[in-house]
């Protein structure tokens, strides 16, 4: 199919796409744009000025929230990963009826409602009698994080050659070494691309978090809740710009190493 | 197969099971069992200052459902929360309704375009998977308010004149929130549809006389479908529970059943309240799953609906 | 010679005992040292799942399988002495063209410096000495079946398995691959195992064949042998072009549905088939069988005429066109056939 050929041009598609990416991007440059404002107003423009960056650096309250942030998602992400790529490898052969109903547990913290999880996390941590702390939010994320974490390993593990496998054992690899030498370099990418998924939906999380987070337990999205609650602010401006910019940083750095792997 | 290659077939489903115990255990203690527990709290009482009455049972929250207890205690028949839960329902609809007129033509560009221009369009598609959604609504509050950036050029460019916008704080700016939101999840699905489609089946039908609009309907769409569905599932679900939208871009008026559960958490005091209306919200969406999963889990794996 | 590989009385079912599908029935062969033999038939024959059960990959629900006379049904694939080339190739993707072939030997714990010399010494044998460091997936469809061929010889294997090794290549690609497979037999003396549907490739390559048909060997003999002298309907059609016709068999030769009979020896009696090779029929006026053209059909090398014999049609004659004279007869014309008695063979059934 030749995408220039006039018969695969459809009548309003193109204007509704790009009203699409416009729709999308740009609130996204206003606010940054914003977040240069020298004003004390989060919307009026004065004049160009990176002093609300230095308000943020040196809010103790921030940075202790963004410290609280990546504690979390660090190790909801390591233990997500480690468990989900123990669960991939054992939901490998043939097809069973146990399998059915594990592979729908796994994806059941995609399906409930996020306000569901976070009350339902909540009303059990007061069951059980235990205190709301980081510690409880890295629960609740590890919880959410295996399925974002397992996905991708498990579609790595889906495509891979099961011969692969079979030609280090016919070359007289054990089963050990076939999968410290063969299966786990292989799925290596999709662990990595697990790790950052998870990694991301940690830090992003904010409806979970802010049920589970005991007194002093901040993270960065409830502070900024906390903050938006309290009224719009220049602050908030700068605050939001930096997480997005680490955000897209991000992005593109996964996809300059998609797209070099090709 | 023989006894004894049986006995190793079950030796090593049993690794396997053993390699999955860990998530599943997980899975299973914090996830399954706490919503076993939001269960047995909508059959309690609840606590004087929030919390419940561990061991007091009742069917109370289901009552108050629908009825509200005067000060006579007789029931008399409240349909505030029910309204909450139709808002919710109506505003969910408009927003997928919304995903897919845009949507789909989105999906359809991408699916047209050269595959080095696809690539880079598709990222940009992603890159809000990628950002913290609390502060990308934050961003409309900007442009919404009051004096904000869309009043203000609406303003110049004459639309209107004088007085505020007004639209911050309604339920158009909740739809706009969901609408911002959720799009690229209609957009991916049905692009993953029309990516896989045989576009030498188009070629057929222009052939056989179809003109664009002809071939669009009866072959384009009807193959799209499953992405169709895929995409209403992924929108329709996550805005009808939405939280941080209806918070935000609603101020607390334009409420949805989100909020209407996390108000039981907080300032109401009402943990069974909030429990049953967890649960309601909860076998609403395992329904609905229910129901797309019968009807499109083998177009999914290639076959016809 | 000594035998390489015996196969007693292997049965393979998959699924259930007693209701699955039998893949093997029930197979006995025996493969000699350095010989090239080859495993034909058509897909889902269970030439690939004998192959696999050589390798290990597979566990036979009975039987034996030899390796010069000691049974291994029982060892996992890494310690039988056997090696596979893929018909995917298998080439790990994240390794170079070197630590590919230098796997097995790591695997058995040689010492570094051999390991390098060997893998010199393979990409020599196969004529790609200056790949070593690119990845797997970097080369041509050809390149990689060659490193292939030397991850496996690498390790010196007793037996070498090929599945379908060349069904990837496109045609001008596979007639060298062919040649380069039997050259390579021929200096390291290994015994190969191959497996193809290709019954051309089996006639050009092997010592010997075993035609494979539905978990059952057929028959098992030299090319020339399988081609001359199938031992029933299904090997004759599966290799080569071949007439049937039917006959009854009598004291006074072999009679055709009208009338017409053949002279060939044989000891059967009664209701029987003919099977005779297009390109062993001579048109030739003094023949002894009479057919009337259907079609003349032109393909090159050869003229090919389909004739109606004794009622039955798609009786196909070969002549080959080596003066370059083309058609000399039409549709609807009476001609007789040469049927030289040694071109005629006469099958049970």
């Amino acid at each position: 199919m030749n995408p220039r050929n006039p018969l695969w041009r459809f009548t309003g598609v193109r204007p509704l796409a790009w009203l699409f990416f416009a729709f999308l991007y740009v609130p996204i440059v206003v606010l940054v744009a914003l977040s240069f404002n020298g004003g004390q107003s989060a919307t009026l423009w004065e004049s160009f000025s990176l002093k609300w960056y230095a308000v943020v650096a040196n809010d103790p309250e921030i940075v202790r929230a963004a410290k609280n942030s990546l504690l979390v998602a660090t190790f909801a992400t390591l233990i997500a990963t480690a468990l989900a790529t123990l669960a991939a490898l054992g939901m490998r052969g043939p097809a069973h009826r146990g399998r059915t109903l594990m592979s729908g547990v796994l994806s059941l913290p995609l399906l409930v409602p996020e306000i569901v999880t976070a009350v339902a996390t909540l009303m059990f941590f007061a069951f059980i009698g235990l205190k709301l702390s980081l510690f409880t939010i890295l629960i609740a994320h590890v919880v959410f994080c295996i399925p974002f974490a397992y996905l991708p390993i498990r579609a790595r593990l889906e495509g891979m050659d099961p011969r692969l496998a079979e030609a280090a054992a016919d070359l007289y690899a054990s089963p050990w070494r076939t999968f410290w030498r063969v299966t786990l370099p292989l799925l290596a990418p999709g662990m990595l691309s697990g790790a950052m998924l998870a990694f991301i939906i940690s830090m992003d999380d904010f409806v979970i978090t802010y049920f589970v987070a005991g007194a002093g337990a901040t993270t960065l999205p409830v502070y900024i809740f906390s903050s938006i609650r309290m009224g719009i602010s220049p602050k908030i401006n700068a605050i939001s710009s930096i997480i997005l910019l680490i955000s897209i940083l991000f992005v593109a750095l996964s996809y300059y190493i998609g797209q070099r792997k090709r | 197969m023989n006894a004894a290659g049986l006995r190793h077939e079950r030796r090593l489903l049993l690794r396997r099971l053993a390699l999955s115990a860990p998530a599943m255990a997980t899975l299973a203690v914090f996830l399954l069992v706490p919503l076993g527990i939001m269960l047995l709290v909508s059959f309690l009482q609840p606590g004087d200052y929030g919390g419940v009455k561990w061991g007091e049972y009742s069917l109370e929250a289901y009552v108050n459902f629908l009825y509200e207890r005067d000060l006579d205690d007789s029931l008399v028949f409240n349909t505030d929360y029910l309204q909450i839960f139709q808002r919710s329902f109506w505003l969910s609809v408009l927003t997928t309704a919304g995903c897919l007129l845009v949507g789909f033509p989105t999906a359809l560009y991408l699916a047209l375009q050269s595959e080095r221009r696809r690539n880079l369009l598709l990222l940009l598609v992603t890159v809000p998977f990628w950002t913290n959604l609390l502060v990308r609504v934050y961003a409309w509050i900007l442009l919404l308010r009051n004096g904000g950036l869309v009043d203000s050029g609406l303003e110049a460019l004459g639309l209107v004149h004088g007085g505020d916008l007004n639209v911050l704080y309604t339920d158009v700016a909740v739809v706009i929130g969901l609408l911002y939101t959720f799009l690229p999840f209609m957009v991916l699905p049905i692009y993953t549809s029309l990516e896989k489609l045989d576009w030498r089946l188009v070629e057929a039908a222009y052939d056989l006389g179809a003109t664009r609009r002809q071939a669009l309907r009866r072959i384009i769409v009807p193959l799209a479908m499953p992405g169709i569905a895929a995409g209403t599932i992924l929108v329709f679900i996550p805005s009808l529970g939405n939280y941080i939208i209806p918070e935000l871009l609603g101020g607390g008026k334009a409420l949805m059943i989100g909020n209407l559960i996390q108000l039981q958490f907080g300032t109401a005091h009402n943990w069974p309240l909030g429990a049953a209306l967890s649960f309601a919200l909860l076998a609403f969406v395992l329904l609905a799953m229910l129901v797309y999963s019968l009807r499109f889990k083998g177009a999914a794996a290639g076959g016809h609906p | 010679m000594s035998s390489a590989i015996g196969i007693e009385r292997i049965c393979m079912e998959f699924g259930e005992p007693g209701q699955g599908v039998r893949a093997l029935d029930d197979v006995s062969l025996d493969i000699r040292a350095n010989e090239f033999f080859t495993l034909l038939g058509p897909s889902g024959c269970g030439k690939t799942t004998l192959l696999r059960l050589i390798a290990g990959f597979e566990q036979p629900s009975a039987g034996t399988i030899r390796l010069y006379g000691e049974a291994m049904q029982d060892l996992p694939p890494f310690r039988r002495p056997v090696n596979t080339v893929f018909q995917s190739y298998a080439l790990f993707p994240h390794m170079s063209v070197a630590q590919n072939i230098a796997f097995g030997l790591e695997m058995r714990g040689l010492p570094r410096a051999e390991i390098d010399a060997t893998v010199q010494r393979m990409l020599a044998l196969v004529k790609l000495p200056d790949v070593g460091r690119r990845r797997a997936d970097q080369l041509s469809g050809g390149q990689q079946q060659r490193i292939a061929l030397a991850r496996a010889l690498a390790n010196q294997p007793k037996v070498l398995l090929l599945d379908e090794s060349l069904s990837a290549l496109d045609q001008k690609l596979r007639k060298d691959m062919q040649m380069e497979l039997k050259r390579l037999q021929h200096e390291t003396g290994i015994t190969f195992i191959f497996v193809t549907h290709d019954q051309e490739e089996a006639l050009t390559m092997s010592d010997r064949i075993a035609v494979m048909d539905k978990g059952r060997v057929l028959q098992v003999g030299t090319p020339s042998e399988i081609y001359e002298s199938p031992v029933n309907r299904t090997v004759a059609a599966f290799i080569g072009e071949t007439n049937f016709l039917a006959a009854d068999a009598a004291d006074a030769g072999l009679r055709l549905g009208d009338g017409q009979v053949l002279q060939a020896p044989t000891p059967l009696r009664g209701a029987v088939t003919l099977a005779i090779r297009p390109e062993r029929v001579h048109l030739d006026p003094a023949g002894e069988l009479e057919g009337v053209v259907e079609d003349v059909v032109y393909v090159g090398t050869d003229t090919v005429y389909h004739l109606n014999v004794a009622g039955q049609g798609g009786f196909r004659v070969r002549r080959q066109n080596h003066d370059g004279a083309v058609a000399a007869h039409a549709p609807g014309e009476r001609l007789r056939l040469r049927v030289p008695t040694a071109a005629i063979r006469v099958l049970a059934e």
